[in-house]
């Protein structure tokens, strides 16, 4: 579904953001980026739809290959999820949940702010699946709870069926029950629409109970390509080795004493 | 960084301003000392001070307090009534008198020459007039629903041209580097170009009435709204805009759904704001014969009726105050 094919980005001010990336992601994936912040996580995702341009490599969406002419025909298979939810925070629920779908509205009705039926029973239809109710549509997003907004974000990206779910930190500005709420919506919602999810996150306990394939990043190389299951203090070391994270080293730990208990649990 | 944080006596902490500050500020005085000097500003507080020591008794003359004493006199009563020479009234209708008014017969002394004796001689005449008593506030009040309507129409104007310019000098939207340079040049224009002074050109190319001060208004509003449009464009949000661009919408659909909303309350708090502004300015321009209440006040003040000059700045001031009024209102409401 998408192909990363010998990427490599470095920025105007000389910074390298990735190095030699060799992905390839098969359809209805959730796949995880876990990467420090700074890997290269987020110029990774802006690729997929084109709001980074790589210096080098090609990348492929679906069976187009990127370019500038392409560009256009990927947005409309490709969505997005923010960190910040990016929602136009003064409007409504329901006209957020619709933007969603202004490439396929005309000009001239979208100026107007008219949006066609079908679109309208799709929102309600997708604001009630992401567990809210009638009377939310008409409320003004920044009346919401940060979960709440991040699940206009979720029904905002699937307005157009797309076929792949990009999330850049979709749970950083959440607590931790609003966050395995909103990744186990957005989990389950891909199932069902077959999407395939490209998904970055630095909590490396949602990494593991929510992706099917944990990729690290560190300084804009893929330091490991792994099961969830797999993934083991060695591995967790390569991505924060190099930080004096707190949380990192917590979550190194972590794994070394779950390491130590399933090899104790397989002597037993 | 960790080296720095170890050594604080070592660490810089420049004083907040020095000598140059200083020789600055001496400077700024300096030019400004002078400026007084030549803009009469000691003049202007010798007067003063005389006409506070007029007020208080203390000073025999000022030229200050007996001029605007000589006005104020002469403002007062304001005219409230008007009256007619029923002489002059065309198809004078006796049975069928407008609304509240009345005809009374006043004498009044005709000095004339007599050819025979060869002398001014002073006669006693009657005539009748037809007086209405407040006709000359609803005259007032007529002309200020114009002003009105200028500076409302000038307004809606100002909004419709400036939005075009707006999306063409926000530097994030516009298509390139011409447009964008042209429309902001020709918004800088349009500020530059003081209303008064165009509608005095305006007036000579669209003659006497509404139509100059209309227009006048109109650009110099256009400019100031398509700089502050503009201006909020370039501020707004990136984030939802962001969002919206990587699902593959337009910049129009861009603009309308993602940067509106957050603008919105902002727009209109300037298009209030100009729409005030320019009932005040629309009596200004009717000075110079741009219509509206300013062309009746400047007439009435030529010919030194200065009793209707009270009633029209009274009424001025009171319309002005009301419309404030009702825009913190509005406001208030809308943000």
């Amino acid at each position: 579904m998408i192909k990363f094919e010998q990427i490599e980005k470095q920025y105007p001010d000389g910074t390298i953001a990735l190095q030699n990336i060799d992905l390839s992601i098969p359809r209805g994936e959730f796949c995880v980026l876990l990467g420090h912040s700074g890997a290269g996580k987020s110029t990774l995702l802006r690729i997929v739809n084109g709001l980074v341009a790589p210096t080098k490599g090609r990348t492929v969406v679906d069976g187009i290959e990127l370019s500038k002419k392409t560009i256009p025909a990927a947005r409309r298979k490709v969505s997005m999820i923010h960190q910040d939810f990016n929602l136009v925070k003064r409007a409504s629920v329901a006209v957020n949940v619709m933007s969603g779908a202004l490439a396929h509205v005309p000009l001239l009705l979208s100026v107007l702010g008219w949006f066609p039926a079908h679109m309208r029973r799709k929102c309600c239809e997708l604001v009630a699946r992401v567990d809210l109710g009638e009377k939310h549509l008409y409320r003004r997003v920044d009346s919401l709870s940060g979960g709440q907004q991040q699940r206009v974000g979720i029904a905002r990206a699937l307005m157009l069926n797309p076929l792949v779910v990009l999330a850049d930190e979709p749970v950083a500005s959440l607590d931790p029950s609003a966050s395995h709420e909103v990744l186990s919506l957005l989990r389950s919602l891909a199932r069902e629409h077959d999407c395939t999810v490209l998904c970055s996150l630095h909590q490396v306990d949602l990494a593991r109970r929510f992706g099917d394939r944990i990729v690290g990043l560190e300084g804009g190389h893929i330091v490991f390509d792994l099961d969830p299951g797999k993934v083991d203090q060695k591995a967790l070391a390569l991505v924060y080795a190099n930080y004096d994270d707190p949380h990192g080293q917590e979550a190194i730990e972590a794994a070394r004493v779950e390491n130590l208990v399933d090899t104790g649990l397989k002597k037993i | 960084m960790k080296e720095a944080a170890k050594n604080p006596e070592k660490w810089e902490l420049s004083p907040p301003y020095g000598v140059k500050t200083v020789l600055l500020v001496i400077a700024v005085f300096i030019f400004l000392s002078f400026s007084a000097r030549h803009s009469d500003i000691d003049k202007m507080f010798y007067m003063l001070g005389e006409a506070g020591g007029r007020i208080l008794g203390l000073t025999d003359s000022s030229q200050v307090v007996s001029g605007t004493g000589r006005v104020i006199d002469s403002m007062f009563p304001l005219r409230i009534s008007e009256e007619t020479p029923v002489a002059r009234i065309e198809n004078f209708d006796r049975d069928n008198l407008p609304f509240f008014s009345r005809v009374e017969t006043e004498t009044i002394e005709v000095s004339r020459f007599n050819v025979q004796s060869m002398q001014l001689e002073v006669t006693e005449q009657s005539r009748e007039i037809l007086v209405e008593p407040v006709g000359y506030v609803l005259y007032a009040m007529k002309k200020m629903v114009e002003t009105i309507e200028i500076a409302l129409w000038a307004t809606i104007f100002a909004i419709i041209i400036s939005i075009p310019l707006a999306y063409y000098s926000a530097s994030n939207y516009s298509p390139n580097r011409l447009t964008y340079g042209t429309s902001r040049s020709l918004v800088s224009f349009f500020r530059a170009v003081p209303e008064l002074i165009s509608a005095m050109f305006l007036v000579l190319a669209f003659g006497f009435g509404p139509i100059a001060g209309i227009l006048a208004l109109g650009i110099h509003s256009a400019g100031f709204l398509g700089k502050f449009y503009a201006e909020d464009i370039e501020n707004a949000d990136r984030g939802p805009q962001e969002a919206l661009q990587a699902i593959g919408a337009s910049k129009i659909k861009m603009l309308r759904y993602a940067v509106l909303p957050q603008v919105l309350p902002q727009y209109l708090a300037y298009s209030m704001y100009i729409m005030d502004r320019n009932v005040r300015m629309a009596t200004v321009v009717g000075i110079v014969g741009a219509g509206g209440i300013g062309q009746e006040l400047k007439g009435r003040y030529d010919m030194f009726d200065y009793g209707h000059v009270g009633t029209i700045l009274l009424l001025i001031f009171i319309t002005v105050l009301l419309l404030d009024q009702i825009a913190s209102r509005i406001r208030a409401r809308l943000i």
